[in-house]
Protein backbone atom coordinates (compact mmCIF):
# COMPACT_ATOMS: atom_id res chain seq x y z
CA UNK A 1 0.00 0.00 0.00
CA UNK A 2 1.67 3.20 -0.64
CA UNK A 3 1.02 6.79 0.89
CA UNK A 4 3.38 9.94 0.61
CA UNK A 5 6.80 9.40 0.81
CA UNK A 6 7.53 13.16 2.43
CA UNK A 7 5.93 16.71 2.39
CA UNK A 8 8.29 19.25 1.46
CA UNK A 9 7.66 23.25 2.78
CA UNK A 10 5.63 24.34 -0.61
CA UNK A 11 3.13 21.17 0.34
CA UNK A 12 2.79 22.37 3.36
CA UNK A 13 2.47 26.05 2.46
CA UNK A 14 -0.34 24.66 0.36
CA UNK A 15 -2.65 22.61 2.56
CA UNK A 16 -2.49 25.84 4.88
CA UNK A 17 -3.33 27.96 2.51
CA UNK A 18 -6.42 25.57 1.41
CA UNK A 19 -7.11 25.11 5.31
CA UNK A 20 -6.95 28.68 6.43
CA UNK A 21 -9.46 29.69 3.37
CA UNK A 22 -11.72 27.12 4.05
CA UNK A 23 -11.93 28.62 7.77
CA UNK A 24 -11.87 31.79 6.69
CA UNK A 25 -15.63 31.42 4.30
CA UNK A 26 -17.08 28.92 6.77
CA UNK A 27 -16.22 30.32 10.27
CA UNK A 28 -15.23 26.58 11.16
CA UNK A 29 -13.01 26.47 14.36
CA UNK A 30 -10.27 24.06 13.35
CA UNK A 31 -9.29 22.15 10.28
CA UNK A 32 -6.79 19.10 9.54
CA UNK A 33 -5.23 17.05 6.87
CA UNK A 34 -5.13 14.00 8.15
CA UNK A 35 -3.78 10.20 6.58
CA UNK A 36 -6.14 7.37 6.64
CA UNK A 37 -3.93 5.34 8.36
CA UNK A 38 -4.28 8.05 11.24
CA UNK A 39 -1.06 10.39 11.09
CA UNK A 40 -1.76 14.36 11.17
CA UNK A 41 -0.71 15.63 8.58
CA UNK A 42 -1.23 19.17 8.42
CA UNK A 43 -3.36 21.10 11.09
CA UNK A 44 -4.60 24.81 10.73
CA UNK A 45 -7.02 27.09 13.27
CA UNK A 46 -7.51 26.48 17.03
CA UNK A 47 -5.33 23.84 18.17
CA UNK A 48 -4.98 24.63 21.89
CA UNK A 49 -8.05 23.41 23.25
CA UNK A 50 -8.21 19.93 20.94
CA UNK A 51 -5.88 16.58 21.11
CA UNK A 52 -5.21 16.76 17.23
CA UNK A 53 -3.38 13.79 17.48
CA UNK A 54 -6.14 11.72 19.04
CA UNK A 55 -8.38 13.27 16.98
CA UNK A 56 -6.45 12.17 13.85
CA UNK A 57 -6.26 8.62 15.01
CA UNK A 58 -9.95 8.41 15.67
CA UNK A 59 -11.64 10.28 13.14
CA UNK A 60 -9.43 8.19 10.89
CA UNK A 61 -10.76 5.19 12.43
CA UNK A 62 -14.46 6.49 12.57
CA UNK A 63 -14.16 7.29 8.63
CA UNK A 64 -12.50 3.91 7.73
CA UNK A 65 -15.38 1.72 9.76
CA UNK A 66 -18.19 4.04 8.15
CA UNK A 67 -17.18 3.17 4.59
CA UNK A 68 -16.85 -0.45 5.67
CA UNK A 69 -20.77 -0.17 6.71
CA UNK A 70 -21.56 1.86 3.67
CA UNK A 71 -19.77 -1.14 1.56
CA UNK A 72 -21.82 -3.85 3.39
CA UNK A 73 -24.86 -1.87 2.72
CA UNK A 74 -23.88 -2.33 -0.71
CA UNK A 75 -23.55 2.12 -0.75
CA UNK A 76 -20.96 3.07 -3.16
CA UNK A 77 -21.64 6.65 -3.06
CA UNK A 78 -19.70 7.33 0.47
CA UNK A 79 -17.12 10.20 0.89
CA UNK A 80 -17.77 11.85 4.61
CA UNK A 81 -18.93 11.76 8.17
CA UNK A 82 -20.86 14.55 9.72
CA UNK A 83 -20.58 14.10 13.25
CA UNK A 84 -23.44 16.80 15.26
CA UNK A 85 -22.62 17.82 18.47
CA UNK A 86 -23.93 20.63 20.92
CA UNK A 87 -21.31 22.70 21.27
CA UNK A 88 -18.75 21.18 18.56
CA UNK A 89 -19.61 18.80 14.97
CA UNK A 90 -17.08 17.70 13.00
CA UNK A 91 -17.11 17.26 9.25
CA UNK A 92 -14.85 14.97 7.71
CA UNK A 93 -14.21 14.54 3.73
CA UNK A 94 -12.15 12.17 1.86
CA UNK A 95 -10.10 14.43 -0.19
CA UNK A 96 -8.07 11.33 -2.04
CA UNK A 97 -6.87 7.22 -1.53
CA UNK A 98 -5.15 8.53 1.21
CA UNK A 99 -6.28 11.76 3.26
CA UNK A 100 -9.03 13.00 5.03
CA UNK A 101 -9.95 16.38 5.59
CA UNK A 102 -11.69 17.28 9.11
CA UNK A 103 -13.32 20.68 9.99
CA UNK A 104 -14.27 20.56 13.32
CA UNK A 105 -16.36 23.84 13.70
CA UNK A 106 -19.20 25.58 16.47
CA UNK A 107 -22.45 23.84 16.12
CA UNK A 108 -23.78 27.68 16.00
CA UNK A 109 -22.24 27.42 12.47
CA UNK A 110 -24.15 25.90 9.70
CA UNK A 111 -22.72 22.34 8.35
CA UNK A 112 -24.38 23.10 4.82
CA UNK A 113 -22.01 25.84 4.67
CA UNK A 114 -19.25 23.69 5.98
CA UNK A 115 -19.34 21.26 3.44
CA UNK A 116 -19.75 23.71 0.47
CA UNK A 117 -16.74 25.53 1.41
CA UNK A 118 -15.01 21.96 2.65
CA UNK A 119 -15.04 20.26 -1.48
CA UNK A 120 -13.28 22.94 -2.89
CA UNK A 121 -11.02 23.08 -0.34
CA UNK A 122 -10.47 19.29 -0.58
CA UNK A 123 -9.75 19.36 -3.88
CA UNK A 124 -7.04 21.72 -3.86
CA UNK A 125 -5.44 19.37 -0.63
CA UNK A 126 -5.66 16.59 -3.27
CA UNK A 127 -4.05 18.34 -6.12
CA UNK A 128 -1.12 19.68 -3.46
CA UNK A 129 -0.98 16.10 -2.59
CA UNK A 130 -1.05 14.89 -6.13
CA UNK A 131 1.70 17.23 -6.34
CA UNK A 132 3.51 15.53 -3.32
CA UNK A 133 3.20 12.08 -4.57
CA UNK A 134 4.15 12.91 -7.90
CA UNK A 135 7.30 14.83 -7.34
CA UNK A 136 9.58 11.44 -6.44
CA UNK A 137 7.67 8.81 -5.19
CA UNK A 138 10.56 6.46 -4.87
CA UNK A 139 13.44 8.59 -4.20
CA UNK A 140 12.14 11.45 -1.66
CA UNK A 141 12.96 10.27 1.54
CA UNK A 142 16.10 12.14 3.44
CA UNK A 143 16.54 11.10 6.52
CA UNK A 144 20.38 11.98 6.55
CA UNK A 145 20.24 14.36 9.68
CA UNK A 146 18.73 11.69 11.59
CA UNK A 147 20.85 10.40 14.47
CA UNK A 148 20.84 7.14 15.40
CA UNK A 149 24.28 6.79 16.87
CA UNK A 150 22.49 6.19 20.16
CA UNK A 151 19.55 3.93 19.59
CA UNK A 152 20.45 1.39 22.48
CA UNK A 153 17.28 2.62 24.70
CA UNK A 154 14.80 4.75 22.46
CA UNK A 155 12.34 4.58 25.42
CA UNK A 156 13.34 3.80 29.04
CA UNK A 157 11.84 2.66 31.33
CA UNK A 158 10.94 4.78 34.50
CA UNK A 159 13.14 3.50 37.97
CA UNK B 1 3.76 3.88 5.36
CA UNK B 2 5.46 6.67 7.74
CA UNK B 3 4.52 10.03 7.28
CA UNK B 4 7.70 12.40 6.95
CA UNK B 5 7.40 15.57 7.02
CA UNK B 6 10.36 17.77 5.62
CA UNK B 7 8.74 21.43 6.28
CA UNK B 8 8.65 20.64 10.08
CA UNK B 9 11.32 18.07 10.37
CA UNK B 10 8.75 15.08 11.92
CA UNK B 11 8.85 11.61 11.33
CA UNK B 12 5.75 9.33 12.56
CA UNK B 13 5.52 6.20 12.57
CA UNK B 14 3.02 3.43 13.12
CA UNK B 15 3.31 0.40 15.37
CA UNK B 16 0.26 -2.15 15.24
CA UNK B 17 0.34 -4.69 18.35
CA UNK B 18 -1.24 -7.67 17.18
CA UNK B 19 -2.00 -11.23 18.14
CA UNK B 20 -4.63 -13.33 20.16
CA UNK B 21 -7.63 -12.30 22.14
CA UNK B 22 -6.40 -11.98 25.73
CA UNK B 23 -3.04 -12.35 24.98
CA UNK B 24 -1.72 -8.78 26.62
CA UNK B 25 -1.72 -6.11 23.73
CA UNK B 26 -3.48 -3.80 25.79
CA UNK B 27 -1.20 -4.63 28.70
CA UNK B 28 1.88 -3.98 26.76
CA UNK B 29 0.31 -0.37 25.92
CA UNK B 30 -0.68 0.30 29.42
CA UNK B 31 2.81 -0.47 30.66
CA UNK B 32 4.30 2.00 28.46
CA UNK B 33 1.98 4.44 29.14
CA UNK B 34 2.76 3.89 32.92
CA UNK B 35 6.35 3.60 33.02
CA UNK B 36 7.80 5.25 29.93
CA UNK B 37 10.37 8.28 30.78
CA UNK B 38 9.47 11.35 28.44
CA UNK B 39 9.93 14.84 28.61
CA UNK B 40 7.08 17.21 29.80
CA UNK B 41 4.71 16.67 27.02
CA UNK B 42 6.35 13.77 24.78
CA UNK B 43 3.84 11.30 25.99
CA UNK B 44 -0.09 11.43 25.02
CA UNK B 45 -2.79 10.06 26.46
CA UNK B 46 -3.91 6.06 26.11
CA UNK B 47 -7.01 6.21 24.17
CA UNK B 48 -9.01 2.60 24.71
CA UNK B 49 -12.23 1.68 22.52
CA UNK B 50 -12.97 -0.84 25.14
CA UNK B 51 -15.98 -3.19 25.98
CA UNK B 52 -17.27 -2.61 29.37
CA UNK B 53 -15.29 -5.68 30.00
CA UNK B 54 -11.93 -3.88 29.09
CA UNK B 55 -12.05 -5.90 25.76
CA UNK B 56 -10.78 -3.61 23.21
CA UNK B 57 -13.44 -3.13 20.50
CA UNK B 58 -11.80 -1.10 17.85
CA UNK B 59 -8.47 -0.64 18.99
CA UNK B 60 -5.85 1.08 21.58
CA UNK B 61 -4.04 4.29 21.01
CA UNK B 62 -0.99 5.26 22.47
CA UNK B 63 1.06 8.32 20.83
CA UNK B 64 4.58 8.81 22.55
CA UNK B 65 8.02 10.93 21.10
CA UNK B 66 11.36 9.04 21.45
CA UNK B 67 13.49 11.42 23.57
CA UNK B 68 17.15 10.50 21.65
CA UNK B 69 16.66 10.87 18.44
CA UNK B 70 18.20 14.03 17.02
CA UNK B 71 17.56 15.77 14.04
CA UNK B 72 13.50 14.99 13.36
CA UNK B 73 10.66 14.70 15.65
CA UNK B 74 10.13 11.15 15.83
CA UNK B 75 6.55 10.36 16.76
CA UNK B 76 5.59 7.01 17.36
CA UNK B 77 1.94 5.71 17.38
CA UNK B 78 0.96 2.88 19.16
CA UNK B 79 -2.11 0.64 18.28
CA UNK B 80 -3.24 -2.41 19.35
CA UNK B 81 -6.22 -4.47 17.40
CA UNK B 82 -8.77 -6.45 18.93
CA UNK B 83 -8.05 -10.46 19.76
CA UNK B 84 -11.41 -12.14 18.78
CA UNK B 85 -11.66 -13.74 15.52
CA UNK B 86 -15.29 -12.20 14.66
CA UNK B 87 -13.17 -8.30 14.64
CA UNK B 88 -10.88 -9.16 12.05
CA UNK B 89 -12.25 -6.09 9.53
CA UNK B 90 -11.60 -4.22 12.58
CA UNK B 91 -7.90 -5.49 12.56
CA UNK B 92 -7.50 -5.05 8.57
CA UNK B 93 -8.60 -1.09 9.41
CA UNK B 94 -5.97 -0.72 12.11
CA UNK B 95 -3.41 -1.88 9.99
CA UNK B 96 -3.97 0.09 7.25
CA UNK B 97 -0.47 2.55 6.64
CA UNK B 98 1.11 0.20 9.27
CA UNK B 99 5.01 0.69 9.98
CA UNK B 100 6.41 -1.98 11.90
CA UNK B 101 4.27 -4.89 14.27
CA UNK B 102 4.91 -6.83 17.11
CA UNK B 103 2.89 -10.23 17.56
CA UNK B 104 2.44 -11.19 21.15
CA UNK B 105 1.66 -14.49 21.37
CA UNK B 106 0.26 -16.36 24.46
CA UNK B 107 2.58 -18.89 26.16
CA UNK B 108 0.35 -20.96 27.57
CA UNK B 109 0.02 -24.31 25.92
CA UNK B 110 -3.15 -24.27 25.44
CA UNK B 111 -3.66 -21.02 23.17
CA UNK B 112 -0.84 -22.48 20.74
CA UNK B 113 -3.60 -23.09 18.12
CA UNK B 114 -4.94 -19.37 18.72
CA UNK B 115 -1.48 -18.24 18.16
CA UNK B 116 -0.82 -20.00 15.35
CA UNK B 117 -4.44 -18.86 14.09
CA UNK B 118 -3.83 -15.50 14.75
CA UNK B 119 0.17 -15.08 12.62
CA UNK B 120 -1.56 -16.91 9.68
CA UNK B 121 -4.69 -14.14 10.03
CA UNK B 122 -1.42 -11.51 10.42
CA UNK B 123 -0.05 -12.53 7.21
CA UNK B 124 -3.57 -12.55 5.28
CA UNK B 125 -4.49 -8.88 6.45
CA UNK B 126 -1.10 -7.86 5.33
CA UNK B 127 -1.71 -9.28 1.71
CA UNK B 128 -4.90 -7.78 1.49
CA UNK B 129 -3.30 -4.18 2.21
CA UNK B 130 -0.44 -5.20 -0.55
CA UNK B 131 2.21 -5.90 2.56
CA UNK B 132 4.23 -8.92 2.89
CA UNK B 133 5.42 -10.03 6.37
CA UNK B 134 8.69 -10.02 4.39
CA UNK B 135 8.88 -6.41 4.34
CA UNK B 136 7.13 -5.17 7.21
CA UNK B 137 9.44 -4.88 10.14
CA UNK B 138 8.16 -7.44 13.30
CA UNK B 139 8.97 -8.97 16.53
CA UNK B 140 7.32 -11.59 18.50
CA UNK B 141 6.99 -11.45 22.22
CA UNK B 142 5.87 -14.65 24.02
CA UNK B 143 3.77 -13.56 27.23
CA UNK B 144 2.73 -14.62 30.04
CA UNK B 145 5.90 -16.25 31.15
CA UNK B 146 5.09 -16.38 34.65
CA UNK B 147 2.41 -19.07 34.59
CA UNK B 148 3.03 -22.92 35.01
CA UNK B 149 1.36 -24.02 32.36
CA UNK B 150 3.78 -22.16 29.78
CA UNK B 151 5.16 -23.71 26.29
CA UNK B 152 9.01 -23.78 26.12
CA UNK B 153 10.72 -21.29 23.91
CA UNK B 154 11.95 -23.52 21.22
CA UNK B 155 8.52 -24.73 20.56
CA UNK B 156 7.08 -21.45 20.42
CA UNK B 157 10.04 -20.50 18.03
CA UNK B 158 9.58 -23.72 16.12
CA UNK B 159 5.05 -22.46 15.82
CA UNK B 160 5.80 -18.85 15.16
CA UNK B 161 9.58 -18.11 14.18
CA UNK B 162 10.53 -20.71 11.30
CA UNK B 163 10.35 -18.34 8.10
CA UNK B 164 13.51 -18.04 5.99
CA UNK B 165 14.51 -14.75 8.21
CA UNK B 166 13.70 -15.03 11.67
CA UNK B 167 12.62 -12.34 13.60
CA UNK B 168 13.37 -11.00 16.99
CA UNK B 169 11.53 -12.53 19.67
CA UNK B 170 11.76 -12.00 23.54
CA UNK B 171 10.17 -13.03 26.28
CA UNK B 172 7.61 -11.29 28.48
CA UNK B 173 5.04 -10.91 31.78
CA UNK B 174 3.77 -8.03 30.44
CA UNK B 175 1.52 -6.88 33.63
CA UNK B 176 5.10 -6.74 35.38
CA UNK B 177 6.52 -4.60 32.58
CA UNK B 178 9.49 -7.26 31.82
CA UNK B 179 9.86 -7.65 28.52
CA UNK B 180 7.75 -4.90 27.27
CA UNK B 181 10.44 -1.81 26.95
CA UNK B 182 12.35 -4.37 25.31
CA UNK B 183 10.71 -5.60 22.69
CA UNK B 184 9.41 -1.83 21.75
CA UNK B 185 12.95 -0.79 21.61
CA UNK B 186 13.35 -3.21 18.89
CA UNK B 187 10.89 -2.72 16.66
CA UNK B 188 11.56 1.06 16.65
CA UNK B 189 15.28 0.43 16.27
CA UNK B 190 14.64 -2.24 13.40
CA UNK B 191 12.34 0.41 11.94
CA UNK B 192 14.21 3.43 12.05
CA UNK B 193 17.42 1.32 10.23
CA UNK B 194 14.49 0.59 7.45
CA UNK B 195 14.23 4.16 6.75
CA UNK B 196 17.91 4.91 7.07
CA UNK B 197 18.69 2.50 4.76
CA UNK B 198 15.87 3.31 2.57
CA UNK B 199 17.02 7.59 2.52
CA UNK B 200 18.72 8.67 -0.07
CA UNK B 201 21.03 11.60 1.13
CA UNK B 202 19.99 14.87 -0.87
CA UNK B 203 23.82 15.85 -1.15
CA UNK B 204 25.55 12.17 -1.79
Amino acid sequence: MGTLPQLIEEDIQGLEEAQRELLEKSEATTALVIDKGGFLISSYGDARQFDLTTIAALASGAYLANQTIANLVHEPNFNSVYQQGERYSMFVLSVDEYCLLVVIFKALVSVGVVKYFALPAGEKIAVQMKAALERDPGNGLDLSVLNLADTAELFKRKS
Amino acid sequence: MAIINQATKELQVKIVYYGPAMGGKTTNLVQVHDHVQTAAGNKGKLVSLATSSDRTLFFDFLPIEAMSIKGFKTKFQLYTVPGQVIYNTTRQLVLRGVDGIVFVADSQYEKMPENVESFSNLDENLKSLKLNLSDVPYVLQYNKRDLPNVAPVEYMEFLLNNRDVQAPSFSSVAHKCEGVFETLNMITRMLLHKFVSQATPQYA
